[in-house]
């Protein structure tokens, strides 16, 4: 995960470098919401970046328009100074499963969003529980590795971690605390 | 007598007739004490009591990590505990014999040291493997693992071994049946585990555990549901919406 968002492209004069908006861009260009379409992964997976207050409208347009299984939802940290990063992998299981159910020839299509968050105070983000019940304890770890808090979560705690414990062990400014236990000193 | 004695290593009983045949003169051995002889076992109740015990040591199941791997091989048909007398036990109310086999973390230590009072007296600890003596690999970065069992409850052998091999394990429970062999009713209880590391007394506070266990019943879970957006209510989600009046306790 250390690609590196290009800095997404305002008009469509200077994109050249950029990739063409795939056709999940293409659909929520055309439905009038607001996104940025980023370079696809490696594996050619469309990749769409969104503010973090249009999050949820977004994933529910994107779950009416078929993507309907949350696949994966995880954070990383790009590095000193820069974004924290949450994504969300969605995937149309139920049209696929329909296809394969009936025979046809389909490929499971996949759209991966991506939220970049600054690291100054508390990121905040939506929680897309009420979409996907399997975020419960996916945005639990996140919040727990990278202190990223998705409000109206249910039970917004950490999941891995003691309770008690302090800092975000996955940010990579992340320094851990001089642990010495009395028993120890055997 | 040493002529008279056969030269076997342990005499059958017609040989201990004979010998007693032997050396008891014209008369003959008396009947009565022969027969006491043969079927009376004269011993202390020290000895009988601790050969009870030594003899029935049931360990708890117990295990958190590889050692019990090579503990749970005693229990098959290959190395077989059950000739000790050693009998698993999954309850420890039943168990007399608790064997540490793996690494011990502070989110399981209170369940250890629950289990370990639950077990009735007398009881018996091995602390098994490298992590339960001292932390083992853990021992130098862990922010979790505690650093030998002993600092939680008191142990009366140590089986080293990254885990140790189940003839080990074997020849801790003979050592460990050796101890319970020594040991007088008399003098139970009269030796304790001295406190065995530096402590300091802590200056924590008492704060509300966030972990209290209503998961499904939390307001915030229900207030999560609530909040969702129009049309993505589950059918599973009436259950923890509208919960059955508490029918449970009833």
């Amino acid at each position: 995960m250390s690609e590196t968002p290009t800095t997404p492209p305002k008009d469509d004069s200077s994109s050249l470098a950029a990739a063409q908006p795939g056709p999940v861009s293409t659909w929520l260009t055309q439905q009038g919401f607001e996104h940025d379409h980023l370079d696809p992964d490696h594996s050619g997976i469309e990749q769409i970046g969104v503010d973090a207050a249009v999050l949820p409208i977004i994933a529910a347009a994107l779950k009416s328009h078929g993507f309907d299984y949350l696949q994966c939802h995880g954070g990383y940290d790009e590095g000193p100074g820069q974004h924290l990063v949450c994504f969300y992998h969605l995937l149309a299981m139920r049209e696929q499963v329909q296809a394969m159910a009936a025979g046809e020839e389909s490929t499971l299509r996949e759209v991966r969003l991506k939220v970049f968050l600054t690291r100054e105070g508390t990121p905040t983000l939506p929680s897309i529980y009420g979409l996907f019940r399997g975020a419960d304890w996916q945005e639990r770890e996140t919040f727990d590795m990278f202190g990223i808090q998705f409000e109206g979560h249910p039970h917004p705690k950490r999941l891995l971690m003691p309770e008690d414990w302090k800092g975000w062990p996955l940010r990579k400014d992340y320094i851990q605390p001089d642990f010495y236990e009395m028993q120890d000193a055997y | 007598m040493s002529e008279t004695t056969p030269s076997i290593q342990s005499p059958s009983i017609t040989a201990v007739r004979d010998l007693r045949e032997a050396s008891c003169g014209p008369i003959g051995a008396p009947a009565v004490t022969n027969d006491l002889s043969e079927n009376v076992i004269l011993t202390s109740l020290d000895d009988l009591h601790n050969w009870a015990r030594l003899s029935s040591l049931w360990p708890l199941l117990y295990g958190t990590a590889c050692c019990f791997i090579e503990f749970a091989a005693l229990i098959g048909s290959r190395f077989d505990f059950d000739r000790f007398g050693l009998v698993p036990r999954s309850s420890p109310r039943q168990a007399d014999l608790l064997i540490v086999a793996g690494t011990v973390t502070m989110k399981m230590a209170p369940a250890l040291v629950r289990l370990y009072e639950q077990m009735p007296e007398p009881k018996y600890v091995i602390a098994m493997g490298a992590c339960t003596i001292t932390g083992g690999m853990f021992s130098a970065d862990s922010t979790t693992a505690v650093r030998g069992v002993d600092k939680l409850i008191p142990v009366d052998l140590y089986l080293p071994g990254c885990p140790p091999r189940p003839e080990a394990i074997f020849d801790a429970v003979i050592k460990l049946r050796k101890k319970v062999g020594d040991e007088s009713l008399a003098e139970r209880r009269k030796h304790q585990q001295t406190h065995r590391y530096f402590t300091v007394s802590h200056r924590m506070k008492r704060v509300e555990a966030q972990v209290t266990g209503s998961y499904l019943r939390a307001d915030s879970q229900r207030a999560a549901l609530a909040a969702a957006p129009e049309g993505q209510l589950l059918a599973t989600d009436a259950a923890v919406l509208t919960p059955v009046a508490d029918a449970v306790d009833s």
